[in-house]
């Protein structure tokens, strides 16, 4: 039987629904103690005074952490694509998000490890908070992050990611119409049934194996090793189930602070998000805000996109800035657009650090191209299938950053979901196919972009 | 009061692999005495199946039945690199990872099954399990016996590695973002059309209807990417109608704390869902294979919008499209404030939420457009 094109039945498929799958939280090691964190209460404050003294001095309280117990308090996960630290493990002079954690502790069992948790004496001095993106540029904004309000840390320390192609003034000069339209869809969780959760063993050789529940066991391993400063031998992952991730457990949110309660105790720890934390603490996915204009053709083709986009990535920048490039990358959708001015932010605010999520960067844009197209259409009094398919991205034409299409399919897949739903298509259009352009569809204003102009 | 139905249509595009390349994935391969399977991958299956496919894929370029793989990816002591379950990259870079150690296993049990059967390796094939002499397929051994040979008889242990990598794609230029090579591993395509029922008493957006084409390159499990697809569809619905952390963003109170006071979607909101497989082949990707699981909540949000307005004659581009937003949006509209502005060529709509109007006159940054 070939295995390719079968429709077999998932390999853990059964396991799942019948219970025996063995997730993180069904990991019983005996003697283990539970882990609880002191968070935030503010948007914005900064930390005057932290004495864990009398949690560490409850009974059955074996370890407290700090900022100070952390070899690497600030490391950043995507150093390696030259996105430099922001984010402190454990706050360390002041809290920028609500939830952020502060101090944890680890005792014999989880009411205990809370009641340590109250009895850690701090004061904050609460700071004024931003919320809103779209004033985050405000001259009299508060300034809430250490490098200002937006990540400054794109190519050549650009404070946008920037995309520029063809002549988008001229563009615009020429179109008959301009049509602009806000796009902000908001910020999800991901809601998964495992909350956050990890189990941490210290073994008899040194090392430590962690029970996680990430959706990158090595990339995670890597976030730990360099929080620790230590080599990857001296860590064992053990996972590669997870019980609902959807982007947010690429955060490696628990392994680290675990890993630290064990070095400090020398006992095995376990750490368990309560469904409410799952909600409130854990990051979410990005509330975008776009902008775009337009210049179009009365009938239907689009000669040029401006576009401005405030990426929502709360408190720190986490994996905000490649979201954000991604989104710049895809903000042409599945069309050929030749003249292009694009800015991208990636706007701080005092909420819950947003992340990766399913459709990451791009979920946002996708929104907003299409209900943009839409419009546009709607605007021209054309087919939306007819616009679409006319300005569709074809074999030859360029993206927005100057790589060629090879195989893109956007038009046998409008045509399909055109022939789906019983929607009729002109003949010239039903006989369009993705090769590259000629006669009607390869108008004056597409012919500079395309790439080997001879083939056509 | 009237309930009002419509339909609207949205295509996407969403790349397969990590935005600009330079995510790693490594598997390695055993074969035991008896034929039987072990892959060794980093890969985390969060829901999207990558135990089963990558079972599949190995199952497929070795030539033996799928349950003859055991798929290990429990810890990262036995597994090698895999960057990670994210991107869409699973089957595409993961798959390629597995598909190349598969091959050199192939190979290696057509050596031992050439000196076993005394026929040139090049003139072998393994199916179902048995290598057969090609145009002779009276003349086989089955793959339980060349492995016990190569274990037994000629001392050999028959493995396989194999490593994913497109290197990372650097912006050559800040100022236009441009790159020189693909910053991605293929891209994948889809359609959506909805359609929506709209109570303009409640407010309340009923999605009776989701049709998808989804250009998937090869559906290596039908099943499974009609999962990733259906599943896609509910959550795009979740986007588009129901969630949201903040229901009055930016503001950050009357956030949900359980389940029971966030709408996620459920099986009560779980309209008729269609999807129609299309399958262009990546060039690159395992037989074919393209990466679909995120963009298969991506396109729903649109097509439902535009139902909406198709619906109700409003457009709402704030999401999700909450029954206070329809309420709202029709309270606009039979006060005839729902129009675009138009001035010169200019047909601007939603300028209420624009930074043009929100930010303070002197903030630097906006969307200028003429």
């Amino acid at each position: 039987m070939k295995a390719v094109g079968a429709r077999i039945p998932r390999y853990d498929g059964v396991a799942h629904v019948t219970g025996r799958t063995v997730y993180v939280d069904d990991v019983r090691i005996q003697g283990t103690l539970w882990a609880k964190a002191l968070r935030s209460p503010h948007h914005h404050a900064g930390i005057t005074k932290l004495d864990t003294r009398p949690a560490s001095e409850l009974k059955g309280v074996h370890a407290v952490i700090t900022h100070e117990d952390v070899p690497l308090n600030v490391y950043g996960h995507l150093s390696a694509l030259g996105i430099p630290a922001d984010e402190p493990l454990l706050a360390e002079d002041a809290v920028r998000y609500k939830g952020q954690p502060i101090a944890l502790v680890a005792a014999d069992d989880e009411e205990t490890a809370a009641r340590a948790v109250d009895a850690i004496e701090i004061e904050f001095e609460e700071r004024p908070a931003l919320l809103d993106v779209r004033k985050a540029f405000d001259p009299d904004a508060p300034r809430i992050h250490q490098w200002g309000n937006w990540y400054t840390h794109f190519e050549d320390e650009m404070d946008r990611r920037q995309i520029r192609k063809g002549d988008i003034d001229a563009a615009f000069a020429q179109a008959d119409t301009i049509v602009q339209g806000v796009y902000r869809p908001a910020a999800i969780e991901h809601a998964p049934l495992e909350t956050q959760v990890c189990q941490v063993v210290p073994e008899a050789n040194g090392r430590l194996t962690i029970y996680s529940c990430t959706q990158a066991l090595y990339f995670s391993m890597g976030v730990v090793a360099a929080h620790l400063g230590v080599p990857l031998n001296k860590l064992k992952f053990v996972g590669g189930t997870t019980g609902g991730g959807f982007g947010g457990k690429v955060d490696t949110a628990t392994e680290t602070m675990t890993s630290l309660l064990v070095l400090k105790s020398g006992k095995p720890v376990k750490w368990r998000w309560t469904r409410e934390e799952e909600f409130l603490c854990s990051s979410t996915r990005a509330p975008w805000h776009m902008e775009i204009a337009d210049a179009v053709t009365k009938d239907g083709w689009i000669l040029g996109r401006r576009m401005l986009t405030l990426h929502d990535s709360g408190a720190y920048a986490r994996f905000s800035p490649y979201g954000l490039t991604k989104h710049s990358f895809h903000h042409t959708g599945a069309y050929t657009i030749p003249n292009l001015a694009f800015d991208g932010y990636v706007v701080f605010t005092n909420r819950v650090p947003t992340t990766a999520m399913r459709g990451f960067g791009v979920t946002s844009v996708s929104f907003a191209v299409e209900t943009h197209m839409n419009r546009v259409a709607e605007v021209l009094g054309i087919d939306p299938f007819e616009a679409r398919l006319k300005n569709a991205n074809r074999i030859g034409d360029t993206s927005p950053n100057g790589v060629v299409y090879t195989d893109p399919s956007t038009v046998p897949t409008i045509q399909a979901i055109a022939t789906a739903i019983g929607h009729e298509l002109k003949s010239d259009y039903r006989a369009m196919t993705n090769e590259p352009r000629n006669g009607e569809w390869l108008p004056e204003h597409l012919v500079a972009q395309i790439a080997n102009p001879e083939e056509h | 009061m009237a309930k009002h139905r419509g339909s609207g249509t949205a295509a996407i595009e969403y790349p397969t692999g990590m935005n600009q390349n330079g995510d790693p994935s490594q598997a390695w391969i055993k074969v035991k005495p008896d034929g039987r399977v072990d892959v060794f991958s980093g890969t985390a299956d969060i829901g999207n199946g990558a135990k089963t496919i990558q079972s599949q894929i190995v199952a497929e370029a070795i030539g033996v039945p799928f349950d003859w793989i055991t798929f290990d990816n429990s810890n990262t002591d036995s597994s090698p690199v895999c960057t990670g379950t994210f991107a869409s990259r699973a089957t595409f870079v993961a798959g390629n990872a597995v598909l190349k150690a598969a091959k050199q296993v192939r190979e290696k049990i057509l050596d031992v099954a050439a000196k076993e059967m005394e026929i040139d390796a090049a003139d072998l094939e393994i199916v179902d399990g048995d290598v057969i002499a090609k145009g002779a397929p009276q003349k086989k051994m089955s793959v339980a016996d060349v492995a016990g040979a190569a274990t037994f008889g000629h001392g050999e242990l028959i493995t396989g590695t194999g490593a994913q990598l497109k290197p990372y794609v650097a912006i050559v230029d800040a100022g236009t973002g441009q790159v020189d090579l693909a910053p991605h591993s293929a891209i994948s395509y889809a359609a959506c059309a909805a359609e929506v029922e709209v109570d303009d008493e409640t407010g309340e957006v009923t999605v009776l209807r989701l049709v998808q084409c989804f250009d998937v390159g090869r559906a290596i499990n039908p099943t499974l990417v009609e999962g990733q697809i259906e599943g896609g569809a509910m959550m795009g619905l979740g986007l588009g109608v129901l969630e949201t952390c903040y229901p009055y963003y930016p503001d950050t109170e009357h956030r949900g704390r359980q389940f029971g006071a966030y709408l996620a979607p459920g099986m009560e909101n779980m309209p008729e869902i269609e999807t129609v497989l299309i399958e262009n082949p990546s060039t690159d990707g395992p037989y074919g294979a393209k990466g679909i699981g995120e963009m298969a909540n991506n396109p729903q949000p649109p097509a439902i919008a535009a139902a909406v307005h198709d619906a109700i004659g409003v457009w709402i581009t704030e999401l999700p499209i909450t029954p206070e937003r329809v309420l709202r949006a029709l309270e606009k509209r039979s006060a005839g404030r729902d129009q675009p502005t138009k001035h010169g060529k200019v047909v601007a709509f939603d300028e209420e939420l624009s930074l043009a109007r929100v930010a303070h006159p002197e903030a630097p940054v906006k969307l200028v457009v003429e």
